[in-house]
């Protein structure tokens, strides 16, 4: 009773007391709780939908049967034949591109026994209008819908398997074998009898295998952005330290007066911890609401980005669990409740006589500057140290935790920054009429735990968005020169439809035959590309005619010399991979990567590993011949196609368009394509953008915060210049100075800090996450404008408190102290 | 030497002809009914030295903030350097303050983070007068403290931040001085030395000196003494 007796007048009451300054700090965690719950909120929906949806069709499935490159038709007489109770169905998955509606996942089953019919999913019902009795028309086929399976948030259609193996030409071939125990069947017993009748290069495995399989590729990515979304609470982190000290520096007499009544040392730091708890869970759980609101904005971006790079998979819904309501309110209250011990334990600390006396009242802060150093020091050797460890479960947890030291140096350099910037800057601020730049330095410095914690706070926000800003240029730059010396060719061929990761619909096998036969076409390189499984995770096989490729160098290698790396590949079990698939599996030229093709495992040698930004799954090539040797009948996937020189490309595609208008292809040139791909790039790095900007708002919202709360604490200094004869525009400028100073500040410790978490991005966390090489290339004029707009937006956040210091009474302000 | 163009077409000129400030018939009633001026009349004319006396809450504050047009008359009329201070803007008030008045607290009101002298030169910097350094110089000397220049306040004795208060209350000129309770937080041998200041700055500036105080030493260097009650004036010395 007593406690909450307490808790109203001391923790409530002084809240409520400055209302604008509990919204702006409330909002702050708001903002950064929601951050981090909408990432995962909506990283969950755009991510956990791989699962096909066809257990309502088929029922339930206890396992599946799936081979590299497909499973060969006539397995599934030799399973059908066991002695065990278990069903055994045929299943082709592909995507299939609908006219001017987009794409959908095409099933073909052995349940459908018409060739004319199809079933559709509720979701690609309501997504293209479709109803029963409609026709559809599928790679130039026509199907009735026969019936609209409902409870589906993905889009499928399914169709008759032998009409779906027409559809695509993938005669004899199925994409995998659903395995359905029936009840009382021993299903150990019946995996181990299925494992022994399909070739050993076969695999069986639980249908949630694949999705945990899906999952566990996608993590790397997962864990960046639910790591660039700890920013925001970061920042949010520094904020909260920094109003309960203020909070503690306004209250010193209150507290004095508390001791001398009796409360205890532990008491007073209740009433601070629980203010801040008090922030944390009002700030959580709007911040809960606002999450659910974002992850619906970002769950197209995350998807975009999932299904350009790592695998397809439709979005699903945006779904807040209980647990993961109460995950973010602990998150939000802990961060509050932490960032705010150390000012409490200093409050807590406060002798009641020292507190009462009028002129402790002014901002004593105990720095320890040159401790501080010592430990900013000890803080970049640990992060320089950490930076040189490998992955850990293929995350880069000791390059995050590096970036959590360089953060934490550059903290504890702050207040020394800031003091040795103000005294440089001496001479300049005196040269601002009016005063203005003289008091704003002088109270900024004076009061330098506060304003080293906001600058602090900016800083944090403002290095990440340099860091991210380098680390995305520079990969842009270099993904641009990779795609000049990687794309050559004069007009690429793909089946039509939207690109997604991880699909590669076949072209039919006269395509190849057509094109070379066009007028004015010169080479040709085929590539069969499919997704195959290694070492537990999906990568994609590739074939080419190596040939071509090496008379084009159209590839780059890590080391060793292009011509005789590629003439080693034709006639024998060689294969060169993607430098990300060099460094997922620590592949080395020379290694020998054993490969499940088809019915065979086929051992090749690593000839080479060369650069590719294309793909995050990483890619194992070998030249088509050898492909062929394992599986004759992969279909073509992509053409390259050289045109003669002399001959018009615009007029070969124009004939190209013409001679394969009824193929279902897409004719792209050169420069389309790589238009295609930096957008690609560019949608990929929109949520990282997304984030950033939150991270600046929340930054913001807090140097607002922190300049009010320095206006009020010095209404009487304030209201002393008035009586000296200060005008409305010198009040204003001085506490726009003193933004501005504080932008310029964060500006430059930001910057600092930013340019070496960037190298820390590049070269350590990338390369950990997706093992991708970049070169640097630091976007200077970008990051000047972003700097400047930062900038701007920081003395744009001294608007506010400028104005409350304009109408402050100087009567009152000098004579209630 | 300083900017009047504030001050310029204002109309309200004085009749009272050499009284620095001039209060007729003054009434102040604050927001909930309180009287703290209930018709108080003074000149207080150029080089003389007047104190107000009395208990506290009887008035001497709010009449003190009217001479230096801090605060504003509910009835009657305040004159301030010839000015009507009721029918100022606040761009014409600041200017009047810039100019023409100084002002002296009891707690100092020493910006702590600026140096003795850069407290000096603030309403010179305020007022964008030239000769900032070479005035402030001036009226450290003038208070006897050059040594303290560099000095920033926690680092002076009372006496010596109330001496710097003063130096900088005088560095332009004023023609009023206000000083609310100058010795009240003063030891007896500061305090004195506060005084021989107040009483030089009528002497050789000219200033009208206008003083709240409850000290019988500081009433005794005034050339009037006012003592009020009740928001009146109960007799003058």
């Amino acid at each position: 009773m007593k406690t909450l007796a307490l808790a109203r007048q001391f923790v409530l009451r002084p809240l409520r007391r400055d209302k604008l300054r509990t919204a702006l700090t409330v909002l702050s965690i708001a903002l950064g709780v929601a951050v981090v719950i909408a990432v995962d909120l909506a990283g969950d929906a755009a991510t956990g939908s791989f699962q096909s949806s066809m257990t309502s069709l088929v029922g339930k499935v206890d396992y599946e049967v799936t081979a590299n490159g497909g499973v060969d038709e006539r397995i599934i007489a030799n399973l059908t034949a066991l002695p065990v109770n278990a069903k055994f169905a045929a299943v082709i998955e592909q995507h299939v591109t609908l006219a001017k509606a987009g794409s959908v996942t095409l099933f073909g089953v052995e349940q459908l026994v018409d060739p004319a019919v199809a079933v559709v999913s509720s979701d690609a019902a309501d997504r293209f209008g479709w109803k029963v009795d409609d026709s559809i028309e599928l790679r130039g086929r026509t199907f009735r819908i026969q019936k609209v399976i409902t409870g589906q948030n993905v889009g499928w259609v399914a169709i008759d398997i032998a009409a779906a193996q027409q559809l695509f030409g993938t005669y004899g071939r199925l994409d995998r074998i659903e395995v359905t125990v029936d009840p009382g069947e021993d299903a150990a017993a019946v995996e181990r009898l299925v494992r022994a009748t399909v070739p050993a290069a076969y695999e069986v495995s639980s249908p949630g295998a694949r999705s945990e399989e899906n999952q566990r590729m996608l993590r790397a990515f997962r864990w960046n952005l639910r790591i660039l979304s700890y920013i925001s609470l970061l920042v949010g982190a520094f904020l909260i330290y920094n109003t309960i000290a203020v909070s503690v520096v306004r209250r010193r007499a209150e507290i004095g007066i508390l001791r001398a009544i009796g409360v205890s040392a532990r008491g007073v730091l209740a009433i601070f911890l629980g203010e801040a708890a008090m922030l944390g869970v009002i700030g959580s759980a709007a911040g809960i609401a606002l999450g659910r609101l974002l992850a619906s904005g970002l769950v197209g971006m995350i998807s975009d980005t999932v299904n350009s790079i790592f695998i397809t998979s439709a979005p699903g819904t945006v779904a807040v669990s209980w647990l993961s309501a109460a995950v973010a309110i602990a998150t939000g209250t802990s961060v509050a409740v932490f960032s705010a011990l150390i000012p409490a334990l200093e409050a807590s600390r406060v002798a009641p006589a020292e507190a009462m006396r009028r002129e402790s009242r002014e901002h004593q802060t105990r720095l320890h500057v040159r401790r501080d150093l010592v430990i900013a020091g000890a803080a970049a050797i640990a992060a320089i140290g950490l930076s040189q460890f490998g992955p850990i479960d293929g995350r880069p947890v000791l390059g995050y935790l590096a970036t959590l030291c360089a953060v934490a140096s550059a903290a504890m350099i702050s207040p020394a920054f800031v003091s040795a910037v103000i005294r440089l800057l001496r001479a300049p601020l005196a040269r601002i009429p009016g005063a203005a730049g003289l008091i704003a330095g002088r109270s900024l410095a004076a009061s330098l735990a506060r304003t080293s914690i906001v600058v602090t706070a900016l800083a944090t926000a403002i290095s990440m968005m340099i860091s991210v800003g380098i680390m995305v240029a520079s990969f842009r730059e270099t993904v641009q020169v990779w795609l000049e010396s990687q794309l050559r060719a004069d007009l690429y061929l793909r089946a039509a439809g939207q690109p997604s990761a991880g699909i590669f619909p076949p072209i039919a096998d006269e395509v190849p035959g057509l094109i070379a036969s066009t007028p004015g076409v010169g080479d040709v390189d085929t590539f069969h590309a499919f997704t195959f499984r290694y070492e537990g995770e999906q990568a994609t096989f590739g074939a080419g005619v190596s040939d071509i490729v090496r008379r084009h160098s159209t590839l780059r290698f890590l080391s060793g010399d292009a011509d005789s790396i590629l003439r080693s590949l034709p006639g024998q079990d060689r294969v060169i991979v993607s430098e990300p698939f060099s460094n997922k599996h620590h592949v080395r030229v020379g290694d020998v990567l054993r490969i499940a093709l088809g019915n065979q495992t086929a051992a090749f040698t690593v000839a080479g590993i060369y650069y590719d930004y294309s793909s995050d799954r990483g890619f194992v090539i070998s030249d088509v011949g050898t492909l062929r040797k394992y599986l004759p009948k992969q279909p073509v996937t992509n053409i390259a196609v050289y045109v003669s020189p002399g001959a018009d490309a615009q007029k070969v595609r124009r004939e190209l368009d013409l001679r394969l208008a009824n193929y279902a292809v897409s004719v792209a040139p050169n420069a389309t394509l790589k238009r295609a791909a930096v957008e690609v790039f560019d949608r990929t790095f929109a949520v990282t953008w997304a984030l950033e900007g939150i991270a600046i708002v929340v930054a913001m919202l807090g140097t607002a915060n922190s300049l009010l709360a320095l206006v009020l604490d010095r209404r009487r200094e304030i209201g002393l210049i008035r009586y000296l004869g200060a005008d409305d525009g010198q009040v204003r400028r001085m506490v726009l100075t003193e933004a501005a100073l504080v932008g310029l500040l964060a500006a430059g410790l930001g910057l600092m800090l930013g340019a070496a978490l960037s190298v820390e991005l590049i070269y350590v966390i990338n390369r950990q996450s997706f093992g991708w090489t970049i070169q640097f290339h630091p976007p200077l004029e970008l990051l000047a404008g972003a700097l400047l707009l930062v900038w701007i937006f920081t003395i744009a956040a001294g608007i506010y408190p400028a104005g409350i210091a304009r109408k402050l009474q100087p009567v009152e302000a000098v004579h209630e102290e | 030497m300083f900017d009047n163009k504030n001050l310029s077409g204002v109309v309200g000129v004085t009749k009272s002809g050499l009284s620095a400030v001039s209060i007729r018939d003054v009434r102040k009633t604050y927001e909930g009914g309180v009287e703290a001026l209930r018709g108080v009349s003074l000149e207080l004319p150029a080089g003389r030295i007047t104190a107000l006396v009395g208990r506290s809450g009887c008035g001497k504050t709010t009449l003190l903030n009217m001479c230096g047009a801090m605060d504003f008359p509910t009835s009657g009329v305040v004159e301030v350097a010839g000015l009507v201070t009721t029918g100022l803007g606040d761009a014409a008030l600041t200017g009047l303050r810039r100019n023409k008045i100084g002002f002296v607290f009891q707690f100092f009101q020493l910006l702590p983070t600026l140096t003795a002298l850069e407290n000096i030169e603030l309403p010179l910097l305020l007022a964008g007068a030239r000769n900032v350094r070479a005035t402030a110089r001036e009226r450290l000397d003038w208070v006897g403290l050059p040594e303290k220049a560099d000095a920033l306040p926690w680092q002076l004795s009372g006496g010596q931040m109330q001496r710097i208060a003063i130096a900088r209350a005088l560095v332009h000129n004023p023609a009023i001085l206000v000083a609310d309770e100058p010795t009240g937080n003063l030891d007896t041998a500061s305090g004195d030395l506060v005084l021989k200041l107040i009483r030089r700055a009528a002497d050789e500036f000219g200033a009208a000196v206008v003083m709240a105080t409850h000290s019988a030493e500081a009433a005794a260097i005034a050339d009037t003494r006012v003592r009020m009650r009740d928001g009146l004036i109960e007799s003058v010395e």
